[in-house]
Formats: structure tokens, C-alpha cells, sequence
């Protein structure tokens, strides 16, 4: 409890310091639980999430770093390892490859790359990973882009 | 008040020093000189008094004159010689200490002159005492060093017996030293406890004395090289009470091996430093090619608080991957695995060393042997 509060406090401060350091990852904590974060990541270059703002919601078990986050996508994200309904995340390293060294700004990383990668044959959202296994890269990426589009773009006028 | 104290441990001990007993005779001579010239006034006073009602007795006056000079005189000396001889009882008692002094002195003397003719007697006892009593140290050391360490065992015991006569001459110098305040009220003890004891006490108290004075980094104590040796050889799992426990232990071996270390220990520091200093230099070489291969952080990655020394010094893992003591116990009990590698951390065999670490050799080779068997 305290261990994980004092780390949280410190990564809060390496946050601050380095704000400018990665202009990909916006981290902030909640006002009044440590454990409570949101994060804003951009979506990567060259995929059908460029332009969009995704909003990630962090939730920090008091074993913490010894138990990796829960993160699950609050943003509407057409992806094969996210569920498209609840937004939570397939990723290896937030189940059982965590490894305490991992921050909450690398796990934002991490969920950037696995949005430029996806892995469609472990699929939470069937549809979005049987377009990618039958090929349909045109199709995955404009479903993908509508609903950046739709969800991730601030609106226009 | 210092005075006082000592006067009143019972039993007056040869290795008070002559600081001590210097420092004594000060403070009696004070107290005297206090007491002298209080008495001086109310002399002078009843003088006075019997000025006044006898002005004829003109001769008694020059006679009480005379006296008061050659009293004048006399105290003058007394407060020289430190009231030697005493007219009432605060003197009588302040003699008796003075007394005492002399003969703490005298028996002082006789102590370390029994020393100096002891020196090879007791230099011949401790040899055996130390071939019989702290087995790990010579066992280990052996080991470690191989027929070498052996031959150079026997060529320092040897030197030891033959250079008796400049070891005496190093204990009289010491006996005189600053360092035997420091500790007086210790020995004091130690000698109210054991009253066979007194004529090693002077070499007690040297060696006090010594190991006050030398640093222990600089010590060149065979068992710490070992130890040392063992825990470079483990290059991690450092433990602040275990390194007490092996300060104090090799002050104690230190004070139980030998009365004449400083006559011996360079030969066995000479002998024996040689690979163990070569060995201990690639060690800490290697460790610091690691450390600098692998970046050591200023703090741990897991909870972000700040490496101690232990702290990076601890390598757990051979992927190199440093945290701090707490962080690595926690993940111990959680999942066990690396965060660095993910591989489950193998701490059998650093257990199984921290346990045989003041051990010899064999055993800590077996431990591993054991582990590798384990592992494979």
C-alpha cells in the first residue's frame, strides 16, 4: 500500500518533469486518487488511428507495481485486441508478462505499439481480427478510421 | 570528580596508565592546594587574634612569625610535592590516594616488565590458542590459499616468537598513549573481573589500543579477508547485520588470536594478501566492468528509492537487472521472477551461501555444486 503510493507519487513527479518528453503520451492522475489515472495518447502515424486522441483509464491495484495496472481504452477504438464494447485491452504485458520495471508511461507506449501492430489471432473484437486474418487490410483500415473518426477526432464546427 | 571516580573502582589495576595516574596526581595536588590555603587563612586569622590580646609576648610573636613563615614554606612545598605526609584527615586520605598512585605506578611498572619478560611465553601461548581456537579462520584460510597459506602460517608463528623484544618496546610506547582513555573504565572492568589476568593486561590494553587506532578497512585481518573473499566470491546478498556481526567478530578474533598482532600481522597480511587482494582487485574489477556495462541506476527501478551501497552492489539476477534489497524480497514472495528478464529468480544458491558463508570453502563449493545440480 504504502510501497505503491510512493511509487505512484514518484512517477507522478517523473511525469511532471518530463511533460514535453514524449508529446505522444499526455498522463495525468486523478485530483484526489493516486490511484486513478487517465491518460491521452495520439494515435500513431500511418495507421487508420493517425489524427485520432485516444483516452485511457488506469486503474492501480494497491500491489502496484508487483500487479501490473488496469487499463482499458474510454475512447471507441476499432482494434482486434481491444473490446470494442468495454475497451479492455489484450496485451501480454498487462496480464502475465508484466514485469514491475514497467511504468505507467511505458505501458502507454506499449499500448501505441500494439495499436500500430495489432496481433489479430488473439482477437477481443472478432470482427476487427477476422478483416485482418482474411486479409482485408482495406477494409480493417477504413472501419478503423471511421471510427477514430467518429470517436477520436474532436468534432468540427 | 575524575579523580574520585577512579579511586573508587576497588581494585587498583595495573593497566591503569600513567595517564591516569598522572592525570590523578593533578587533581590531589589541586585539592590540596585548596585545602592549604584555606587552612592558611584561618592560621593567619587566629594569628591576628592572638596579636591583639598579647602585644607584649613580642618574642612569641616572632616566633609565631618565624613559624608562619617556615609554614609558608612547608605548604608551598606540600603543594609540590602533592601531600606526602598529611597533619589531618583529608590529608591522610588524599595521601593514601597519593600512595595508591605510586604503587599503581610501581605495580604499572612491574606489570609491563613482567610483560617485557613474558613476551615470549605469552607470544608461545597464543599461538596455540590460536591454532586451537578460531578453526574457520585458518581452515577457511588454508583453503583458500592453498600450501602457500599453509608455509606462511608456520613463517609468522615463527616470527612472531623471535621478535618478542621489539613488541615489548611497542607495548611501553602504547602504555603512554592518548588511545588508553578512552577505554580505561572497560579494562577496569575486565581487570575487577579477573584478577589472574593482571599481567597480560598492559598487552590487553595495547591491544585495546590498537584496535582503536588501526581503521578497520586497512586492518589486514585474515579472517575479514575471507570473509571478504566470500562475500565478493557471492557478489551480492549483502546484509548490514551480517556485516556487523563480521566487524565485531573480527575484533574479536583480532583481540583472542594474538597479543602481538602488529609484530605478526604484516607477515600473515604479506603472505596472505597476496592472492587475497589479487583475487578481491579482479573481483571488484569485474564488478565494476558490470556495473558499468550494465549502468548501475542511482535508484531502483521498481520503487524508484534511492541504492545504497548495498543496495548496488546486490545483483540478483544474471541479466543484470539491479533493484533494491525490499523490492527483491517482495517479489520473492509474490512471483519470484526478474523484472528485468522475467525469468524466475534462482535464489537457492544465494541463500545456500549466505548459510555456509562463514564456513569454509568445500562447504560453499558443495552448496553450489548442489545448486548447479538443482538448476540443471
Amino acid at each position: 500500500m504504502q510501497a505503491s503510493r510512493a511509487r505512484l507519487f514518484k512517477e507522478y513527479k517523473e511525469v511532471q518533469r518530463e511533460k514535453t518528453a514524449d508529446p505522444d503520451i499526455q498522463l495525468v492522475c486523478d485530483d484526489s486518487n493516486i490511484f486513478k489515472w487517465t491518460a491521452l495518447i495520439k494515435g500513431p502515424s500511418e495507421t487508420p488511428y493517425e489524427g485520432g486522441v485516444f483516452q485511457l483509464a488506469f486503474a492501480v491495484p494497491e500491489q502496484y507495481p508487483l500487479q501490473p495496472p488496469q487499463v482499458r481504452f474510454l475512447t471507441k477504438i476499432f482494434h482486434p485486441n481491444v473490446h470494442f464494447k468495454t475497451g479492455e485491452i489484450c496485451l501480454d504485458i498487462l496480464k502475465n508478462a508484466w514485469s514491475p520495471a514497467w511504468t505507467l508511461q511505458s505501458v502507454c507506449r506499449a499500448i501505441i505499439a500494439l495499436m500500430a501492430h495489432p496481433e489479430p489471432d488473439s482477437p477481443l473484437n472478432c470482427d476487427s481480427g477476422n478483416l485482418l486474418r482474411s486479409g482485408d487490410m482495406r477494409g480493417f483500415q477504413s472501419m478503423a478510421r471511421m471510427y477514430t473518426r467518429l470517436a477520436a477526432m474532436p468534432k468540427k464546427g | 570528580m575524575e579523580s574520585d571516580s577512579i579511586s573508587h573502582t576497588s581494585p587498583p589495576s595495573a593497566s591503569n596508565c600513567k595517564d591516569i595516574s598522572r592525570k590523578k596526581r593533578v587533581g590531589t595536588s589541586l585539592s590540596c592546594f585548596h585545602f592549604h590555603f584555606r587552612f592558611l587563612i584561618f592560621f593567619i586569622d587566629v594569628l591576628f587574634f592572638v596579636v591583639d590580646f598579647q602585644r607584649s609576648a613580642k618574642l612569641k610573636q616572632c616566633k609565631l612569625d618565624a613559624r608562619r613563615e617556615q609554614w609558608l614554606s612547608q605548604s608551598a612545598v606540600k603543594n609540590k610535592v602533592c601531600c606526602k605526609e598529611g597533619t589531618n584527615d583529608g590529608d591522610s586520605k588524599q595521601t593514601q590516594r597519593g600512595e595508591r598512585d605510586r604503587s599503581l605506578e610501581n605495580f604499572e611498572m612491574r606489570g609491563t616488565a613482567e610483560a617485557n619478560g613474558e613476551v615470549e611465553n605469552v607470544s608461545v601461548q597464543h599461538e596455540s590458542d590460536s591454532e586451537s581456537f578460531p578453526p574457520n579462520s585458518h581452515t577457511s584460510s588454508s583453503l583458500l590459499g592453498g600450501m602457500d597459506s599453509g608455509t606462511s602460517f608456520t613463517n609468522s608463528s615463527s616470527s612472531s616468537t623471535s621478535s618478542g623484544g621489539c613488541c615489548s618496546g611497542s607495548i611501553t610506547e602504547e602504555e603512554g598513549g592518548d588511545g588508553c582513555l578512552d577505554d580505561w573504565e572497560a579494562v577496569a572492568d575486565a581487570l575487577a573481573a579477573d584478577d589472574d589476568k593482571q599481567e597480560l593486561d598492559p598487552n590487553e590494553n595495547n591491544k585495546e589500543n590498537l584496535c582503536l587506532g588501526s581503521t578497520p578497512g586497512l586492518e589486514p585481518n585474515p579472517q575479514l579477508g575471507s570473509n571478504g573473499e566470500g562475500s565478493d566470491l557471492k557478489n551480492s546478498e549483502p546484509e548490514c547485520p551480517r556485516m556487523v556481526q563480521r566487524a565485531t567478530g573480527t575484533c574479536r578474533a583480532w583481540r583472542a588470536d594474538d597479543t602481538f598482532r602488529p609484530q605478526t600481522l604484516p607477515n600473515l597480511s604479506k603472505q596472505r594478501s597476496f592472492p587475497a587482494t589479487d583475487r578481491r582487485f579482479g573481483q571488484g574489477g569485474v564488478s565494476w566492468m558490470r556495473n558499468s556495462a550494465f549502468s548501475v541506476p542511482s535508484s531502483c527501478p521498481i520503487c524508484y528509492e534511492d541504492l545504497d551501497f548495498t543496495d548496488s552492489s546486490f545483483l540478483p539476477c544474471l541479466c543484470g537487472f539491479r533493484l533494491c534489497l525490499f523490492c527483491h524480497k517482495r517479489i520473492l514472495e509474490e512471483d519470484g521472477r526478474c523484472p528485468g528478464c522475467r525469468k524466475p529468480y534462482e535464489n537457492d544458491p544465494v541463500e545456500a551461501e549466505a548459510s555456509v558463508q562463514g564456513g569454509s570453502l568445500t562447504t560453499r563449493l558443495l552448496a553450489r555444486s548442489c545448486s548447479m545440480i538443482a538448476r540443471s
